[in-house]
């Protein structure tokens, strides 16, 4: 089932266009990731999603409602850097966010509760604001964001500010999450991605330049990939293999050489038959897959 | 309804831990009780500066009652407007420039609601610091001078805190689209004086104008009576603030809060 549709999404600023016309549909019960350079639209684009800000033109629909109806009700939101108000604590703030939500005084209560234990910051309840660390603040932030049971959450940088450690417990609470709630967030770190996404949208210069979920973006660009070591300067070699494998393409870096093939089990024999043949001084041999990493450099590239 | 009550609440219970609701009663006390004490105390104070060439004789004349509690509400002209306006300079503007006002208002908040909660707490504040601040400097003016009809005092008080609440109103107005608690504080400022000046200047022709409703204040405590300019000027300071509170929600609901 669609959550949310967008269509022929723009934004300008003075003139400028910032988010050039974005289609795409979120799933329910699905985590989606936007990904993008620094200044790519990302923030932009969310808080377009929010309700913060106003698209210069296209649409936005919630499934049940109509484009233009107020929809903060559907969605949950955590801005990249969240303030909150420093003199409350913990566990007042999130009953003050459910009871602005629409929850009855009760159960704001009992759902601070619940999502003070879930995200982990239950022995700072009672704490101020003021005096918590930057990943008990994303903890919070996501708390709020998630009180009032949204059908989509929408995180601006969830994990980029956290140690590790934080990043890690973040990552395993959205995954958590996801079976309750849509869930779009932004990164430019691609492991987060790929960790919990289901779905990722590649956003460069405001157009959305690639999309889809995880198997169609690794079977349409990732690559097999070898890689040759030798001891001395690998060029000398280079001609020795282009009648054994067939070669999409290669690089020679001083003693290294990577292959990029189609079929990696031929490559495999074909190559290791002509070292063996030759008696050539190889110190490494490695098969890879291009990682995401690669797949986003060469999209951004197009 | 619920959520304005919620929206309040916040507002009441942040004015407790920012210990406004200490510091701007006292401040409200001082303002006004100074003036009934240093009236009082005056030949004394000068006595004890010395300086005077011997057989100097300064003859006061001692004020009336009505002349000092008139100079009270003078005091809170100058320097509790300055008060009011700083002390809710930021009461939007505050919240936009950290950011807390975007994550709020994610949520289904009424921007109505928001804004009126806002205006709601702050008049609460104000009402109630300056009642203790009035009512004090009235009892020391009963005191040291001679008892004002309590009637007279609580008439002054509303048409005089109608202006306050105009001040007020107008800090919420320039904070509806300044994302600067500073350059609201100055606006607003600006704009009182502005009004007060052209207030006395003309006043013949603007008796209307809510900047009066000192001096009829005023008339009240001297004579205990008023010319029907007073109504004008009340009704005309009451649509001012309805209409300055409904426009900071229009302009507010149209701002982007990124």
């Amino acid at each position: 089932m669609s959550v949310v549709h967008v269509k022929n999404l723009k934004k300008d600023y003075q003139k400028h266009e910032v988010i050039k016309g974005l289609d795409f549909e979120l799933m329910d019960k699905k985590c989606i990731a936007l990904l993008g350079a620094n200044g790519a639209g990302k923030t932009t684009t969310l808080q377009m999603l929010s309700g913060l800000i106003r698209p210069t033109s296209g649409e936005i629909t919630f499934s049940g409602s109509r484009n233009g109806d107020d929809f903060r009700h559907l969605i949950g939101f955590l801005p990249q850097h969240p303030v909150f108000y420093d003199w409350m604590t913990g566990r007042e703030f999130l009953e003050y966010a459910g009871k602005l939500s629409g929850l009855s005084k009760k159960d704001s209560k009992i759902r601070a509760q619940e999502l003070l234990k879930l995200v982990g910051i239950e022995e700072a309840k009672n704490r101020r604001i003021g005096k918590y660390s930057g990943g008990m603040k994303q903890r919070l932030g996501i708390a709020q964001a998630i009180i009032h049971r949204p059908k989509l959450v929408i995180l601006d940088e969830p994990v980029s500010a956290l140690d590790p450690f934080g990043r890690r417990e973040v990552l395993e609470l959205m995954g958590s999450l996801k079976k309750e709630t849509a869930i779009l967030f932004s990164t430019h770190i691609l492991n987060d991605a790929e960790e919990v996404c289901d779905e990722i949208l590649f956003l460069h210069n405001g157009r959305l330049v690639e999309s889809g979920t995880m198997e169609q973006l690794r079977d349409k660009h990732q690559q097999a990939k070898i890689d040759l070591e030798f001891k001395e300067d690998a060029a000398q070699y280079a001609g020795l293999f282009t009648d054994v494998v067939k070669v999409q393409s290669q690089t020679i870096k001083s003693n290294k050489i990577s292959f990029f093939v189609e079929d990696i089990e031929l490559a495999k024999i074909g190559l290791l038959k002509v070292i063996a043949e030759r008696n050539l001084p190889l110190v490494k041999f490695e098969i890879s897959r291009t990682s995401l990493e690669e797949v986003f450099m060469r999209v951004v590239e197009k | 309804m619920n959520q304005w009550l919620t929206l309040l609440n916040k507002e009441i219970l942040e004015m407790t831990r920012n210990f406004k609701w200490i510091w701007v009663p006292i401040v409200f006390i001082l303002i006004a009780v100074m003036e009934p004490i240093t009236a009082y105390y005056m030949p004394q104070i000068i006595d004890s500066l010395g300086n005077l060439p011997d057989g100097a004789v300064i003859e006061l004349p001692m004020p009336s009652a009505e002349e000092v509690l008139v100079a009270s509400l003078s005091q809170y002209n100058t320097l509790g407007l300055l008060v009011i306006i700083l002390s809710s300079m930021g009461i939007i503007a505050g919240e936009r420039k950290t950011g807390v006002a975007g994550l709020i208002l994610v949520k289904p908040v009424s921007y109505t609601a928001f804004v009126t909660a806002k205006w709601a707490g702050d008049m609460l504040l104000l009402w109630i610091s300056y009642f203790i601040g009035y009512f004090v400097s009235w009892y020391y003016v009963g005191i040291l001078f001679d008892t004002i009809p309590f009637i007279d005092f609580i008439q002054s008080f509303f048409i005089y805190g109608l202006w306050l609440s105009f001040v007020l109103t107008i800090t919420v107005f320039f904070n509806s689209f300044l994302k600067s608690p500073g350059a609201a504080g100055f606006l607003s400022f600006a704009a009182v004086i502005i009004l007060i000046v052209i207030s006395g200047t003309f006043s013949k022709w603007v008796e209307w104008s809510p900047a009066q409703l000192l001096s009829y204040a005023s008339t009240f405590i001297m004579s205990g009576s008023n010319s029907s300019d007073v109504w004008s000027a009340i009704i005309l300071s009451v649509f001012g603030i309805i209409m300055l509170l409904g426009g900071s929600i229009v302009i507010f609901r149209r701002r982007e809060l990124a």
